[in-house]
């Protein structure tokens, strides 16, 4: 256990920023699909280990890494839904699961024949941190923080602004009332796998930026993602965001009470306490 | 020839192992329509009871494990299956009303917090040092020696385990087919029907819920006992999600299809160890093992929903309702 | 006929989100008789039905069965206590046979406990269930087909099928919900007839229906609801000619 620390809202605005991302682009998918996408943390991982690839393999500098990485991350999840997702639209959502569980299991090894099992890290300078009113902040991190901030509210404003995204959000009211309505469901869900996947992959290279990149760094970061998109009501996008950034600060600020060790503990508890006080999720409204 | 015999014979054993494993799974999804991705945790805990209660205390170099009770291994055994049990219904508890996925997302959550646990207790479970010398039961009376025939203790141990998956194959199968299965077949097809005729459904799940993570518990103490040595990253979640894949593959809703099912992963992981090193990739065959089973699940569900040996009449008239 | 109420419904409230579906619905149903709800689409109908059997939690009011009050009872509880009801769609559990559908409905069974199952005892109650199981299916006239999958029966004989398996559970009081959509025409009357022998052995009805001629035609009381609200209620020759309820349905044409 720790004492309170400035520094840990610090920490937790970032990895809630990370969470919110993740969260975020789950339950979009979520929304149209209707099914819980287990291999969503291994299209996050595939997004960090391609700009890793670009990065140090290619050379690349960082910056044009990350897009790649992220632009690869909405590729695959647009080849994953035409050649597996697609064969199965009309079964029913547990099926997809245990589909997705297939996926994952199937890009994991992917990614670790390819890149290989062990650590990676991007070929960034590693940076002495300045101190801001007791508080360390690395460049990096401030990056991470201000680009969420940038693609939630982007993200919004394409739910909001453009026809496409109306559609998106009646559609996750309701997929038949869209169908009523003429709204094509088709094109519909390949803009959501690649809206999904693109943030999937900005949140996969900017954990591996955060961290270190590993195999399985998307797998492991499903639970507090999950947590999050509970949290917030499935299929709300605002909620995953809030939930995000709710579980990120609690996770950070858990260890002035528990050994940090269990900080993953912060996720299920939140799951668990949200799902039997709110089932409808923060905002109440049910969503299904 | 001897080295070979032996290898399969371990191989069966482990094939064994994880069809009660599959056993469990399929009470908890085949029967009950029940969403557990928490297996490999009640493994787990499994191993652990059996083991903190049969070895001894030990110090080692990163912690001293101060509980170990040295009782014998069948206290072990029962132990491992009741505290198993109990960690199921304890899981299940919260979120028994749950809609299937939600249930799906709180498994695999409590898995997770399992091995988190058993990896910064050391003081109980040795953490990440793990426990060796676990012992073996009966362990002084091998090799036997049969009136010329040398019976070595794994083949011994093969015995063990079959009769014990006979027992449980039975047991599991009679309580399918009882009218207490008949009601967790109700749930499975739709909770509230049971509920309107007057079956409390909670306790239904509760009791499959911990039915199947007790004989997943008495799986994982079998583990321990016949590998001398435990350690946290024997218990990922892809270990749940293999026996996921068996069940599916078998056939959600048969036993004998669970068993098939698990023979067919355990086949795919251990034969292609047979396979030379030095062919294409052939340093990376654990992970194309891994690739194969999952691309195994998706052709499975596509060209067969039903699995190997599951009921094609029953899945097609429950789909005959969903097309309405 | 008796003038006790069986089921006394007072005061029910219900809304989802801002949408009020029941706004204080108060009305009794009488032992023995058959009493028929009716009203527009979005009337209530469904709400009030799943309120009374405990599918939906009530935000406020009372509903007592027999004199004592259900309302904090779960489905099972208030099923358990003799309230039997079906579907609107009907939820026939399509991966099981027939015959299992029907022997799911029997009661007090020990053979559902873990320890019997295992032990292989209380085989009796079984036996009795599938006997019973057996004369309703052939009264249904579904025995030939015990073997089927329930997903593989028609709409009508899914009807039948769930009409049995309520009835498998010894109801003091069955409650309906659209006991005729999607039924054909000729089942329909046996249907009707069935509810009239089963009334006569004092089972008392609450049917939800579309069908506003065949309620008036069997009902012993007609409830008519609006809105969330009743509107009226009493033998069916006085609530066809309810103007309210007929505005309701007819909007202001009539």
């Amino acid at each position: 256990m720790a004492t309170f620390d400035p520094q840990f809202i610090w920490f937790g605005l970032v990895s809630g920023s990370l969470i919110a991302l993740g969260a975020l682009g789950l339950t979009l998918i979520f929304g149209i699909l209707d099914f819980i996408n287990i291999a969503y943390g291994e299209y996050m991982a595939f997004g960090a280990f391609v700009a890793f690839g670009l990065n140090t393999q290619a050379n690349m500098p960082m910056v044009v890494a990350g897009i790649g990485g992220v632009l690869g991350a909405g590729v695959l999840a647009i080849a994953l839904d035409k050649v597996v997702f697609e064969k199965f639209r009309n079964r029913s959502a547990i099926v997809l699961l245990v589909v997705s569980i297939g996926l994952s299991f199937i890009l994991r090894n992917s990614i670790r024949i390819i890149w290989g099992s062990g650590t990676k890290r991007f070929d960034i300078p590693i940076e002495q941190a300045p101190t801001y009113f007791g508080i360390s902040i690395l460049p990096d991190q401030v990056a991470i923080i201000i680009l969420s901030f940038g693609v939630l509210a982007l993200t919004f404003v394409l739910l909001r602004k453009t026809d496409i995204g109306i559609a998106m959000r009646a559609a996750s009211d309701d997929t038949d009332l869209a169908q009523i309505r003429g709204v094509n469901t088709e094109r519909l869900v390949l803009y959501v796998w690649l809206v999904g996947g693109l943030i999937a992959g900005i949140a996969g290279v900017m954990l591996g930026i955060d961290s270190v990149l590993r195999p399985t760094m998307g797998f492991l970061t499903l639970i507090p993602i999950f947590a999050a998109v509970i949290l917030g009501g499935i299929g709300d996008p605002v909620g995953a965001v809030v939930g995000g950034y709710a579980i990120g600060l609690l996770q950070e600020l858990s260890v002035v009470v528990i050994p940090s060790e269990y900080k993953p503990l912060i996720g299920l508890l939140v799951l668990v306490v949200g799902l039997l006080t709110r089932p409808d999720g923060l905002f109440g409204e049910a969503t299904r | 020839m001897m080295a070979y015999s032996q290898l399969l014979v371990t191989v069966l054993i482990i094939a064994i192992i994880y069809s009660l494993l599959a056993i469990g799974m399929n009470m908890h999804w085949g029967d009950t329509g029940l969403l557990n991705f928490a297996h490999a945790g009640f493994f787990a805990v499994g191993a652990y009871t059996s083991t903190v209660l049969t070895t001894p205390a030990a110090t080692g170099l990163l912690g001293d494990r101060i509980v170990g009770l040295e009782l014998p291994i069948v206290i072990g055994l029962v132990a491992a299956t009741i505290v198993a049990a109990l960690f199921g219904i304890l899981i299940a508890l919260p979120s028994l009303r749950l809609e299937g996925d939600y249930l799906a997302m709180v498994t695999l959550s409590a898995a997770e917090m399992i091995r988190l646990i058993i990896t910064n207790e050391a003081w109980l479970t040795a953490g990440t040092q793990g426990i060796k010398d676990i012992p073996r039961p009966l362990a002084g009376a091998f090799p036997l020696s049969l009136g010329g025939f040398q019976m070595g203790y794994n083949l011994f141990y093969l015995g063990l385990t079959i009769a014990i998956l006979i027992a449980s194959y039975a047991l599991f199968k009679r309580l399918s087919e009882s009218p207490f299965g008949r009601v967790l077949h109700a749930i499975r097809e739709d909770e509230d029907v049971p509920r309107a005729l007057g079956k409390r459904t909670p306790v239904f799940k509760l009791k499959s819920f911990g039915l199947g993570a007790g004989i997943a518990g008495l799986a994982g103490a079998l583990w321990a006992h016949f590998f001398f040595a435990i350690n946290p990253t024997m218990f990922l979640p892809s270990l749940t999600f293999s026996v996921w894949a068996a069940v599916i593959i078998g056939g959600a809703g048969s036993y004998v299809g669970a068993i098939v099912g698990t023979s067919f992963i355990v086949g795919i992981r251990q034969l292609t160890r047979f396979l030379p090193n030095d062919i294409p990739l052939g340093s990376e065959l654990p992970f194309l093992r891994l690739i194969l089973i999952g691309a195994a699940l998706i052709v499975v569900l596509y060209y067969r929903p039903q699995g190997l040996l599951g009921d094609k009449e029953r899945i097609q008239a429950g789909q005959a309702m969903e097309g309405e | 006929m008796s003038t006790d109420p069986i089921l006394a419904v007072e005061n029910l409230r219900k809304s989802f989100g801002g949408l009020t579906a029941v706004d204080g619905a108060s009305f009794d149903v009488e032992k023995g008789t058959i009493v028929g709800l009716i009203g527009p689409n979005g009337a209530g109908k469904s709400t009030t039905f799943n309120l009374i059997t405990g599918f939906y939690e009530a935000d406020e009011g009372s509903v007592r069965f027999r004199g004592e009050e259900i309302i904090d009872l779960s489905p099972e509880e208030r099923s358990k206590e003799g309230m039997v009801r079906t579907f609107q769609i009907t939820r026939e559990l399509t991966g099981m046979k027939v015959s299992q559908n029907m022997r799911l409905g029997g009661q007090d069974h020990d053979g559902e406990k873990v320890i019997h199952a295992v032990a292989g005892t209380a085989k009796d109650r079984e036996a009795e269930i599938g006997e019973r199981a057996e004369e309703l299916l052939r009264e249904l006239e579904l025995w030939d087909l015990r073997d089927e999958y329930a997903g593989n029966l028609s709409g009508g004989q899914r009807k039948l099928l769930e009409l049995g398996r309520a009835l498998m559970a010894e109801p003091d009081i069955l409650l309906l919900d659209e006991p005729m959509a999607g039924v054909n025409p000729s089942l329909t009357d046996d249907i009707i007839e069935m509810i009239h022998e089963l009334s006569a052995q004092g089972i008392t009805f609450l049917i939800v229906e579309h069908d506003v001629d065949m309620i008036m035609n069997i009902s012993d009381k007609v409830i008519g609801m609006h809105q969330g609200q009743v509107l009226t209620s009493g033998p069916p020759a006085v609530v066809q000619n309810d103007d309210e309820l007929l505005e309701a349905y007819f909007g202001g044409e009539v």
